[in-house]
């Protein structure tokens, strides 16, 4: 295989990597990859898996180039040119695969969404007349694989005070990030 | 809450034969609070001073309760709408008493019955917290801040009684997700002030 059709073999894979939900077209190319270039496709699949374990271990382990060249030769049995190629595409890529792999880490009953509404409590079978304030959320919270809803009621001074820790609290994320 | 009977007030003579007129606002205050369900108990235990048998003591009871509940959820706030309530024939000391202690407890009466009304879950209480997420399993080094936010919810009162049932709710929003809120609350508040300022 030559330095160009490895060229086109790596923009193929790190594709992949940077959009990993779009396994139909990457299969699709890979295969159209071995057609054009006369290299059947199983040995083809085989290497290329190996290809793809290395940049997964580099972001656990935290590896520097000089190791993920290393592993590129080692797990895939790439020639040092191929690897540094590879090495390449790599450096490029790896903000985008920081930040998907930063994406997949576990969170605790993730916040999804939250709707609202508020209106007047016009009257209750205790008071004939009321005119007060409710506030109503609604909270979508990812527990585990399932959502669940959690459904609040805030009177107007909770919700100011919500509001005020709530920009507190962005203001302390700001300063960390 | 319908309006009192002719009948009710008949019973509510019976206060007449209270000890003295903190005991009349002592039991005021508990007739209305009692939700219909405990008036029973109350009966029981007003029984042995103010009425001459169980029964009596019931309809006083129910009819304090009545009364005073009518009040609140009248929106009642001055003495005559109060005085007026009453039947002509009623006792002129024990009208005016009953008046005089009803106005005095109005607005905490009010209150009461606000706090006790059916409502969603409401939240009591809200802590926050800021971590910085350093590593995981798919990525051993970073730095990513996030929050977490712990809410009190306290169930329906209507139907805890006495004894609230709060859960606490911990909740962790990335950045974004703050983002998004908070521009939602800020929404809601600049709603608020719109209709605050009509």
């Amino acid at each position: 295989v030559s330095s160009q059709q490895f060229s086109a073999l790596t923009e193929v894979l790190f594709r992949f990597l940077t959009e990993p939900k779009e396994v139909e077209r990457f299969l699709t190319q890979l295969s159209d990859f071995a057609t054009m270039n006369k290299i059947s496709l199983g040995p083809l699949k085989n290497i290329v898996k190996s290809i793809l374990l290395v940049p997964n271990g580099a972001l656990k382990r935290n590896l520097s180039s000089e190791q993920v060249r290393a592993d590129f030769i080692a797990l895939a049995s790439l020639n040092w040119s191929l690897a540094c190629l590879l090495l390449l595409q790599w450096k490029v890529n790896s903000p985008t695969l920081t930040r998907l792999a930063v994406g997949q880490t576990l969170m605790i009953n993730q916040l999804i969404d939250m709707e609202w509404k508020f209106g007047v409590t016009a009257g209750s079978s205790e008071l004939e007349k009321v005119g007060s304030i409710f506030l109503q959320l609604k909270l979508v919270i990812k527990k585990g694989s399932q959502m669940e809803n959690v459904y609040i009621e805030l009177t107007l001074p909770q919700f100011y005070s919500f509001l005020h820790e709530m920009e507190r609290v962005k203001t302390s994320l700001e300063s960390f990030s | 809450m319908a309006a009192v009977r002719d009948g009710e007030f008949a019973a509510l003579q019976s206060l007449l034969k209270a000890p003295s007129r903190d005991a009349v606002r002592q039991l005021c205050q508990e007739c209305f609070s009692s939700p219909p369900a405990g008036l029973g108990p109350l009966a029981q235990r007003v029984c042995p001073g103010l009425a001459a048998g169980p029964e009596e003591a019931e309809q006083l009871v129910s009819a304090l309760h009545n009364l005073t509940r009518h009040v609140v959820y009248r929106g009642l706030t001055r003495a005559e709408d109060i005085l007026s309530l009453f039947p002509e024939n009623f006792h002129q000391n024990l009208k005016n008493l009953l008046t005089k202690i009803i106005l005095e407890n109005i607005s905490a009466w009010r209150n009461e019955a606000q706090a006790s009304q059916i409502s969603l879950p409401r939240l009591v209480d809200m802590d926050w917290r800021v971590d910085i997420k350093t590593s995981s399993d798919s990525i051993s080094r970073m730095a990513v801040p996030t929050c977490l936010l712990q809410l009190k919810i306290q169930e329906d009162v209507a139907l805890c009684g006495n004894s609230p049932v709060v859960s606490a709710l911990t909740v962790e929003l990335s950045k974004e997700t703050l983002d998004t809120m908070l521009e939602g609350l800020g929404r809601i508040r600049d709603q608020l002030s719109a209709v605050a300022n009509k």
